[in-house]
């Protein structure tokens, strides 16, 4: 008996040299090996250990940092006392999306290598290897697989495994480069910038490049990370979560396509927390792939045009047409030499608005077209040149008398420097009328580069001035006006009437940001002025003449003294009418959003014309308020007639650089349907309908 | 025409696609209204005035399984909401994916495994789990009676579904509990969630 057992164990002991160096599990969805890779070691030396998984076909195995979720493998061993483990090193790791969330694992075999020291006193003749493994395995569900491992190392000359060769030499050629390059990495709250110092032959070939980061809080690892080449080397956009944690020491595995060759390299980068990252290429992803410069030119070109016949700039246009007219003894070249000076006058003050523009952009200020009316001071000149050049249409004073709003003044000169004050005063008071056309134009210009939206404000202005250079130019269309007579004075005094109205609505616009009592400081100072200039024409006399443009003076300057120390209300509020509604603001619209409430947010402004009538003719009525109502819809308003940096960054958002913008948000969806700038009753009811 | 309006849309994707959702320790937790297994709402914010405890689950994930067969769960359940803490379980499986239920399914669910959550929050959209980006059950939250978010991430500092791993192991959401209501600093108070993969609708 006791000799059978005797071969039995000495059987079993040859089985075990024989499969020595290697264990095997086989579980339900991995093959997982345990292997050395050497069948002998002398104490004290280092045997690499490897661990390969062959997961079943579809599901995937983790990486050290398993990403969104998933576990790395948990490796328990059993070594006899000295013996001394070294750290696990991972295979480059794959990036796998799985919905909304990303992992970083392994969809095929994928080998782990740990190094394991002898103790360099030992004895026996075997060295017994024992591990508890836990690794997690998933598809879409997860299962977490268990497995025991155990063999032997002989101890004897280091001899490296035949057996186990070919398992090393797939894990090594799968493991990262050791770092060469030196990195730093800036955590901004919720972005990261991985900046890699190659060298421009490295970078020249570079077609992709993807970090992974082994600590938790580096990244998003959901969200696209994008390269782009530097002076410095390599730039690498990362965007983080809200909320996560810079880790202390960073370091990663650095994926790099060059050519068709796939590398992997280890960086260890600097950490650096920063404020924010200025991200030069994140800020034109919405814009860059928007209108393209030749048709945001003709949107501008037309959105000119149209601007001929805004109330507020016709009668200006039609003094100059008139002294066109009458003045019948120009010369065909005096009369293009006008029509230029004109369009050089609408250019200039279109130069020099889109300077003020860029320049306050370059300074980081949230701003947008009509920007100027949001200045309550900018309204009152307004409101000035308005009832003064009225008055001056209506025949209150004469050209002759020599005091009147210096625009009006200076437009009225003939030749050409008239023929260019008449320019810039067009432009100026065509500034507050954005028409439908011009909100793309202008809302790409203000997100392009400096030249593309000098392009477009040039091409607006030349609309502008279009229609007059072509009367200056073509014989046929100079024949085709009216003859001069009586009529135009006539004609003169009844344009009056269109520039008082736009006086009106500024002084609305004015009394909306400034307040009702800084409105009737303006009255009065406009008031004060007109009788001072009624008081100038009465008589020759010096005391009149010194003492009318100092009452004129007085008025403005009292005006101005007092509007500069008044506050500025308000104004926000939320739209009446709805049974739902709300001031808007990010926060409120994301809480509607997340409650799946429908909603329809609309950013308007006082100073806005076009804002104003789709208020009156669409969204305020009975049968729109109804329908909202019905189908539970919450109303948020955004008022962007006094600056507003949170409106300024929505509309930029939407591509837009000025109000109306109307956002519809169907009950459950995160994504505007963007309306027209011009609603109807049946367009809001097409769009609520779907 | 058409093509500015395809570009105003995809401006618009993208520009939700880059809105970061999240939560902040320290910050106030994003507000939600979600319903009950028996249909009723519960908003977030009408708790305020009480400390609210968030569990992501999914009852057939293995990391679940090993807090709950263990009792592990139930023992910090019990823990928080003797000390008037309101614990409110989340389940963000969409219909069709594991550790999806309905109302009745889940009131079954809390009976058989003897959860003491306050209440059961289902999720099915994954509204609530993407305004908070829970990515894995177990995956927790401590909010103090302010309404900010006192401690976020996982359960415990043993990533493994092996039961044995909870010898040992530190509960960051009783340690967490422990130290908010001694006036103490939080040790942990932002952890990396374990577990398997919350699942979202594609």
């Amino acid at each position: 008996m006791s000799k059978y057992l005797t071969s039995l164990i000495a059987l079993l002991s040859l089985s075990v040299v024989a499969v020595a160096q290697q264990s095997v599990v086989q579980e339900s969805h991995t093959l997982a090996t345990l292997a050395a890779e050497k069948s002998e070691a002398e104490p004290g030396s280092t045997v690499w250990i490897a661990l390969k998984h062959e997961p079943k076909e579809g599901w995937h195995t983790y990486w050290k940092n398993p990403g969104d979720s998933g576990i790395q493998t948990i490796i328990n061993w059993s070594l006899s006392d000295g013996s001394t483990i070294g750290e696990t090193l991972y295979p480059v790791p794959h990036p796998l999306p799985f919905g909304p969330l990303t992992n970083y694992g392994y969809d095929a075999p994928s080998i782990l290598l740990t190094p394991i020291t002898i103790p360099s006193e030992y004895q026996a003749p075997t060295y017994p290897v024992k591990a508890s493994i836990e690794w997690l395995i998933c598809e879409v569900e997860c299962i977490p697989q268990f497995g025991e491992f155990s063999f032997d190392i002989q101890i004897g000359e280091n001899t490296i495994s035949a057996e186990n060769r070919s398992i090393f030499t797939e894990a090594r050629t799968k493991m990262p480069e050791p770092a060469f390059w030196d990195a730093s990495l800036s955590i901004a709250p919720e972005a990261a910038e991985l900046v890699v110092y190659m060298d421009a032959e490295e970078t020249s070939d570079l077609s992709d490049a993807y970090f992974f980061p082994d600590q938790e809080g580096i990244l998003d690892y959901a969200a696209p990370q994008t390269f782009r080449i530097s002076e410095d080397g390599l730039v690498l956009s990362l965007t983080r979560l809200k909320g996560s944690v810079a880790p202390e020491a960073i370091s990663g595995i650095l994926k790099l396509t060059i050519g068709d060759h796939v590398t992997a390299v280890e960086v260890d980068p600097e950490r650096h927390i920063v404020e924010s990252i200025s991200n030069t290429s994140d800020a034109p992803i919405i814009h860059a792939s928007s209108l393209p410069l030749w048709q945001a030119a003709l949107f501008a070109l037309i959105g000119g045009l149209i601007l001929n016949l805004m109330p507020c700039v016709f009668p200006v246009l039609s003094l100059k047409a008139f002294s066109f007219l009458s003045a019948g003894g120009l010369s065909k070249s005096e009369r293009r030499q006008e029509g230029w000076s004109y369009t050089f006058g609408i250019l200039a003050s279109f130069g020099a608005v889109v300077g003020v523009l860029l320049l306050l952009r370059a300074g980081g200020s949230a701003v947008g077209w009509g920007f100027q009316l949001q200045e309550p001071m900018f309204v009152a000149f307004m409101i000035f040149v308005m009832v003064l050049v009225s008055l001056s249409l209506a025949g209150m004073f004469n050209i002759q008398t020599g005091f009147e709003g210096a625009g009006q003044a200076l437009a009225s000169q003939s030749g050409n420097k008239g023929a260019f004050f008449t320019g810039v005063l067009a432009t100026l008071v065509a500034t507050p009328c954005t028409a439908p056309f011009m909100a793309p134009a202008l809302g790409y210009a203000l997100s392009q580069p400096f030249y593309v939206a000098l392009t477009v404000f040039f091409m607006l202005g030349f609309g502008l001035a279009l229609p007059f250079l072509v009367l200056s130019y073509s014989e046929t269309v100079a024949r085709a006006m009216p003859r001069p007579g009586a009529w135009m004075e006539k004609f003169k005094k009844g344009l009056a009437f269109p520039m008082l109205a736009t006086a009106a609505w500024l002084l609305w616009v004015f009394s909306n940001s400034a307040g009702s009592f800084a409105m009737l400081l303006l009255m009065l100072a406009l008031i004060t002025i007109v009788f001072a200039i009624w008081l100038w024409q009465q008589s020759d006399g010096k005391v009149v003449r010194v003492l009318s443009p100092l009452i004129g003076l007085l008025a403005v300057v009292a005006f101005v003294t007092q509007i500069e120390t008044m506050p500025a209300p308000s104004g926000e509020n939320a739209p009446e009418g709805f049974a739902n509604t709300a001031v808007y603001s990010n926060a409120t619209l994301d809480g509607l959003l997340n409650d799946d409430k429908p909603v329809f947010a609309y950013f308007t402004a006082d100073w806005c014309i076009t804002c104003k009538v789709n208020e009156r003719v669409a969204l305020y009525r009975e049968e729109t308020i109804d329908m909202f109502d019905k189908a539970g819809i919450t109303v948020l308003k955004g008022d962007y007639t006094n600056q507003d940096a949170e409106i300024a960054g929505v509309l930029s958002k939407y591509g837009r650089a000025g109000v109306p913008l109307y956002l519809y948000f169907p009950a459950g969806s995160k994504e505007a349907v963007v309306l027209p700038e011009v609603l109807t009753v049946g367009l809001l009811a097409d769009t609520i309908d779907g | 025409m058409q093509k500015l309006v395809t570009i105003l849309i995809l401006a618009v994707f993208i520009s939700f696609a880059g809105y970061a959702n999240g939560v902040e320790v320290g910050a106030p937790a994003p507000d939600f209204t979600a319903v009950d297994t028996k249909g009723n709402p519960v908003t977030l914010s009408s708790l305020r005035g009480k400390p609210v405890i968030l569990e992501w689950s999914n009852h057939g994930c293995p990391y679940v399984k090993k807090h709950y067969n263990s009792g592990n769960m139930q023992r910090t359940q019990a823990a928080l909401t003797e000390d008037g803490a309101i614990w409110l379980t989340i389940i963000s499986s969409a219909e069709g994916k594991q550790g999806y239920v309905t109302g009745a399914e889940a009131d079954e669910l809390s009976a058989s495994r003897g959860s003491y959550a306050s209440n059961v929050l289902l999720d099915p959209k994954g509204e609530v789990g993407r305004l908070y980006n829970a990515r894995t059950t177990p995956q927790m939250f401590l909010i103090d009676e302010e309404g900010i978010v006192q401690y976020q991430g996982a359960i415990d500092n043993r990533p493994s579904a092996n039961p044995k791993s909870l010898d040992g192991a530190t509960n960051y959401v009783l340690a967490a509990w422990d130290s908010f209501k001694s006036g103490e600093a939080i040790a942990e108070r932002n952890t990396k969630p374990y577990g398997c993969s919350v699942k979202y609708a594609d």
